[in-house]
């Protein structure tokens, strides 16, 4: 497959930059964070071409990035929504009430568990304990957590991703 | 109030810049350790101050120091595991985002002790602002000498590197870790070779947890006779206690560990007592992996002596009439939680987070979360609970690595203690679906002891 995916060049700075962290000859040790940097800036997922483009930058073979990319959660291999609602299912939060949050925002944005909107603004899912316990319930949104989750509070982030979107727009 | 080591500047203001922590005392650590000190004077005094792991394994830091081999020409590494992920641990988050530079001290002084002049931070991926950060505190430290090419005229170089994890509870284990820093799948490797022999790219290595190796930093500044003097038995110094669930004052608090289990849940001091009046009726008291106890034996010991925050204390009667203080992750459950209902989110936590590698824990923790999620729902088997317990011994001592057993503790531990809940949803299908079997006689004074002999 032809690669036409690349980098700018502050993204390839900061490329070399984490590859430098790591052993002469280890340049491997540095997927992760470069899979990161690469959902981020690739519309938020990860196909193959943005794995195959991560391969050729390690001096890997492919296959050694998607055998990474499918082992840990936070890699998406299939496009999402702009806004991502990772909320939190484990005991802690189901204690305090997640299931009714996550009951909400699927009826709130008329989704199920995993699917996008069809104005391909949000996509719901539900994830395995995120370390914010003693504020629960919460969702990661993008970097930040949003904890002490309510359905106020939910709307309030509904609202607040619409206008973010509409101002970028 | 308990002497704090770890969080007593936690609340002044600027604290997470260079500036006032080193005007509040900070670094000092790194001026006596790397100016006065041996490094193996340094390991000594860890050694001596009792500390003990503070990621659940609760293994003598010093001792795990001393192992790290020593090879001509190979470099040696630190690193840091921020992989924070069991279930109700929440603390290293909250010393990282607060104090990241009582980390950086800590990180200093014990890489300075194991000879390592690139240290790496691995965080878990989600705590992506919290690396945002550390980097910061880094660079400071940098800039001020701490940090780099000859620290404080000394002649050791170190560098500090964080790594962002992608999701996966595994690679809190050290071996996944590994992997993981390698840039590979998160699966543990098997001992030995430990790491402390062939660790990171083969190279002798140390991972220690966050908390850890900020422990470091009073060991140094106060000594390790004055820190071992804190606490009680093994127990010494003071331990992060992440408390969450149905209380009036969820957080992180720093506690020595003398106090009680019964104090630290109802004083305002900590957790203020169960939310909204209601009673207690269960606990896990050192995160998802350890075994849930119903509240009378949670507060008291089998031999009717009050339970204790500490290692020994929480483990008293072992797995049958006791728990662990792990990761000091505390749960505690009301009267109206089901135990069952929170069972299955445990079992689903350790299917979604097992590596696949090895077949007991693969397999066995699937089968796990669907008869749980049977029973739960009302279509469970009265020898389904068997067939649990059946299971979880046979995942149990049965893997590379402790998640078989993480995963298979709670559930254990849910059958041992509240067999009878489990019996009362397979024989109420329909009246479990609309209300839960509540406190029923889990609060109940336990039964004197008998002395046998």
């Amino acid at each position: 497959m032809t690669i036409t995916q690349s980098f700018p060049p502050e993204k390839l700075a900061r490329v070399k930059e984490l590859i430098a962290r790591y052993p002469e000859g280890k340049e491997k040790s540095a997927i992760l964070p470069i899979l990161h940097l690469a959902q981020d800036h690739f519309g938020g997922w990860l196909s193959t071409e943005t794995m195959d483009y991560v391969a050729e930058l390690l001096n890997i073979l492919p296959v050694e990035v998607y055998e990474v990319a499918t082992f840990y959660s936070m890699y998406n291999l299939k496009p999402v929504g702009k806004y991502v609602f990772e909320v939190c299912q484990t005991g802690p939060c189901m204690i305090n009430g997640c299931d009714e949050i996550i009951q909400y925002i699927k009826t709130t944005l008329n989704i199920a568990v995993g699917e996008t909107t069809g104005d391909g603004m949000f996509t719901l899912k539900t994830v395995e304990c995120l370390g914010a316990c003693g504020y629960s319930p919460m969702m990661q949104l993008g970097k930040f957590f949003r904890e002490h989750l309510t359905k106020e509070k939910v709307d309030s982030i509904i609202a607040e991703c619409r206008k973010t979107a509409a101002t970028n727009n | 109030m308990g002497r704090k080591l770890l969080l007593e500047k936690v609340s002044v203001e600027g604290i997470r810049g260079f500036d006032v922590y080193r005007r509040e005392g900070g670094y000092k650590s790194v001026e006596k350790a790397l100016k006065q000190m041996t490094p193996d004077q340094v390991t000594d005094e860890v050694k001596k101050s009792g500390l003990r792991g503070r990621g659940g394994a609760g293994f003598p830091t010093g001792m795990k120091w001393s192992f790290i081999a020593k090879p001509e020409g190979v470099p040696r590494h630190l690193v840091c595991n921020a992989d924070e992920s069991e279930p109700g641990t929440f603390k290293d988050r909250y010393l990282m985002e607060f104090l990241p530079h009582l980390l950086i001290e800590g990180l200093i002084v014990s890489s300075y002790a194991l000879g390592s002049h690139v240290t790496y931070i691995y965080v878990r991926g989600e705590y992506a602002w919290v690396i945002d950060i550390l980097d910061v505190a880094i660079q400071e430290a940098k800039t001020n000498g701490f940090l780099g090419n000859v620290i404080l005229g000394t002649g050791f170089d170190l560098e500090i590197y964080t790594h962002r994890g992608a999701g996966a509870y595994i690679c809190g284990e050290e071996t996944a870790l590994l992997e993981s820093l390698e840039g590979k799948r998160g699966n543990p490797r098997i001992k030995p070779p430990f790491p402390a022999v062939k660790g990171a790219w083969d190279r002798p290595t140390v991972v220690n947890n966050v908390e850890t190796l900020a422990a470091v930093v009073p060991i140094i500044n106060i000594g390790a006779e004055e820190y071992a003097k804190i606490g009680i038995g093994k127990s010494t110094g003071t331990k992060l206690i992440s408390a969450c669930g149905n209380i009036n004052k969820p957080g992180v608090y720093e506690i020595d560990m003398t106090i009680s289990v019964e104090d630290f849940i109802y004083s305002d001091e900590w957790c203020g007592g169960i939310a909204k009046g209601k009673k207690l009726k269960a606990c896990i008291p050192g995160g998802s992996s350890v075994p849930i106890l119903p509240a009378n034996l949670l507060l008291k010991t089998v031999k009717g002596e009050k339970r204790l925050m500490n290692y020994e204390s929480l483990s008293d009667g072992g797995f049958p009439k006791g728990s662990m203080l792990g990761s000091g992750g505390f749960i505690v459950l009301d009267e109206d939680q089901c135990v069952v209902k929170h069972t299955l989110t445990l079992a689903r936590f350790y299917r979604h987070e097992s590596c696949g590698q090895c077949s007991p824990c693969r397999e066995g923790t699937g089968w796990m979360e669907k008869i749980l999620t049977n029973i739960e729902k009302g279509k469970g088997k009265m020898s389904d609970i068997d067939l649990l317990w059946d299971i979880q011994r046979k995942i149990e001592g049965n893997t590379i690595c402790p998640l078989g057993d993480a995963a298979a503790w709670p559930v254990a531990a849910a059958i041992r203690h509240f067999r009878d809940e489990f019996e009362w949803h397979i024989l109420n299908p329909e009246e479990s679906q609309v209300r839960n079997y509540g406190l029923a006689h889990y609060a109940d004074p336990l039964e004197p002891v008998v002395a046998t002999v």
